[in-house]
């Protein structure tokens, strides 16, 4: 058995070990009560429904919201990647300025900004789009990961060696076909592992989204102990941790298993 | 070709000056190659022949001078477009090879003529199957570079060269980083080239190779050239002290 399935089988089973021990301390002997109580309550912190019969809240919300912010940063900060190693300062230094704005800023702050900068809706070639909360939420989140995966983007392409763009220039491409053709694809494979930390990082970040008020999971979770009373808080919090561990550990040793590959491997 | 020649040089090189910063790396560089000629270039680390070649195919500009390849004043160029068509022309093969890692032998010989040159894919592919028949790798296409030797990569990106149908080849120090069984290898593709009349310029330090196939050597100290002329002479009766002194610790 590998390293990382070891590491991954005693993370799957100790982690919500030591969950339920915490559970078990705090509420002693009314603990089988609580169960009793938060059961019920399940599908709701899932998918925001009591019966599974929608799945646009709860949990699937942070789950949406953490893929459209990736798929979008993923777009917007290749782009702004490309503008921190262009040859001109025109491009380069704005680039640069924005990226280490969005980069060192708070996401809880990105997002309470966005809150109050977006309009409610916006008008693009005349159709009316609503901005609801979760739209809200997936571009705040994106600002920030944006800046990040620029930075992955440049420091993986800066380590293609420079042979490669002398001979790929002696050859006649230009600076973007470059990039397209000969050290982007040498790039990806180094990148994919600290692109999937920083989802990660993104994942345990839609937790913020609470405040745009986005029917997301800890939204739910705060909905049911007004309704259910404080006595339940802490065993609702305790399953809210767990649905994240449960959601992040794989990846993150996912990751470890492709960083390792891609320092061993050839082409 | 020792008598003067009427028809012009394919590459003319005039006054040209480079400097990194403060740092002058080429101080007046006058060179000329005919068509069909081989000229090799030889001279101390550090002297600027691999700037020199880097300058006649337009990967760093100059700071004064002139540069002619065919009908291009390579120093006037400034488009994209105009430093596409030169090289062109202008193939160059490098130390380190460079070939892409990422792709087939074949690949790295279709990939530039297809999406740089807009040429027919078939073509292109029937061309590059000639020319790794030349440097003697049939049965390669779909190795990947890492899979070959240092020998076997070096004549890969001899091949790549070729397919670009240039006028004339730069050839940086290309046995430099072969373990010695392989250098002759890579050596004698570049004399069958040669025989053919494929224009060459060589950066070497193969002083006996240079002595063969060289029509004329240059000798480079310190950014300039310092002595020119037809291997036997600058090889057995050299005039400079500093050439003299070169060819001391180097044969
Ligand atoms: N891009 C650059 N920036 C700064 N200095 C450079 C650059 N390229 C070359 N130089 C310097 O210019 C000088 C000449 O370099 P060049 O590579 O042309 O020498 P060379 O004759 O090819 O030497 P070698 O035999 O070691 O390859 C060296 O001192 C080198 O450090
Ligand atoms: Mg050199």
């Amino acid at each position: 058995m590998s390293m990382q399935m070891r590491t991954f089988i005693l993370g799957m089973i100790g982690v919500p070990a030591l969950l339920a021990l915490v559970f078990l301390t705090v509420y002693g002997e009314q603990a089988g009560a609580i169960i009793a109580r938060i059961l019920p309550r399940v599908p709701m912190l899932l998918t925001g429904s009591a019966d599974f019969s929608s799945l646009e809240g709860g949990f699937v919300a942070n789950i949406l919201i953490s893929l459209w912010s990736m798929a979008i940063a993923i777009v917007t900060g290749a782009m702004l990647g490309t503008g921190l190693i262009a040859r001109s300062a025109f491009v380069r230094l704005p680039s640069s300025l924005v990226m280490n704005l969005l980069r060192n800023s708070p996401w809880l702050v990105v997002l309470f900004a966005m809150l109050y900068l977006l309009p409610f809706e916006i008008e693009i070639f005349g159709f009316t789009v609503s901005l609801s909360p979760a739209v809200k939420a997936v571009i705040g989140l994106a600002l920030p990961v944006t800046a990040n995966i620029a930075e992955i983007f440049r420091g993986g392409v800066q380590a293609i060696p420079s042979g490669q763009w002398e001979s790929a220039s002696s050859l006649g491409y230009r600076r973007l076909q470059i990039l397209r053709h000969v050290v982007i694809p040498q790039a990806l494979p180094l990148m994919v592992p600290n692109l999937m930390t920083m989802y990660s990082m993104l994942f345990i970040g839609t937790s913020l989204v609470v405040v745009t008020g986005a029917n997301d999971v800890l939204s739910v979770a705060r909905t049911i102990i007004a309704v259910d009373g404080d006595a339940v808080a802490t065993a609702i919090y305790i399953f809210v941790l767990l649905l994240f561990f449960l959601f992040c550990f794989p990846i993150a040793i996912l990751t470890r298993r492709l960083e390792h590959r891609v320092g061993t491997s050839h082409p | 070709m020792t008598t003067t020649s009427t028809t012009k040089p394919l590459i003319e090189m005039r006054d040209v000056r480079k400097s990194f910063g403060t740092y002058d790396v080429l101080n007046g560089i006058a060179l000329d190659v005919r068509e069909g000629g081989v000229v090799c270039i030889i001279g101390p680390s550090g002297s600027g022949k691999s700037t020199i070649l880097r300058c006649i195919n337009g990967l760093i500009p100059v700071n004064s001078g002139t540069i002619r390849v065919g009908d291009f004043a390579v120093e006037a160029m400034k488009t994209d477009r105009e430093l596409i068509a030169l090289r062109h022309q202008v193939a160059m093969v490098f130390q380190q090879y460079n070939l892409f890692p990422h792709r087939t032998v074949m690949q790295n010989l279709t990939m530039a003529p297809i999406q740089v040159l807009k040429e027919n894919p078939a073509d292109v592919r029937e061309r590059a199957l000639k020319l790794l028949a030349k440097v003697r790798l049939t049965g390669k296409e779909d190795a990947y570079p890492s899979q070959l030797s240092g020998g076997q990569q070096q004549r890969v990106a001899i091949a790549r060269a070729l397919a670009m149908q240039p006028r004339v080849i730069l050839f940086d120090e290309v046995t430099a980083a072969l373990d010695p069984e392989m250098v002759s290898e890579v050596l004698n593709v570049i004399r069958d080239l040669a025989g053919e009349g494929m224009t060459c310029v060589l950066v070497t330090h193969e002083m006996r190779f240079a002595q063969e196939v060289a029509d004329e050597v240059f000798f480079t100290d310190r950014g300039v050239i310092v002595e020119r002329g037809p291997p036997k002479q600058l090889f057995q009766s050299p005039n400079d002290p500093r050439l003299k002194d070169f060819l001391d610790k180097v044969l």
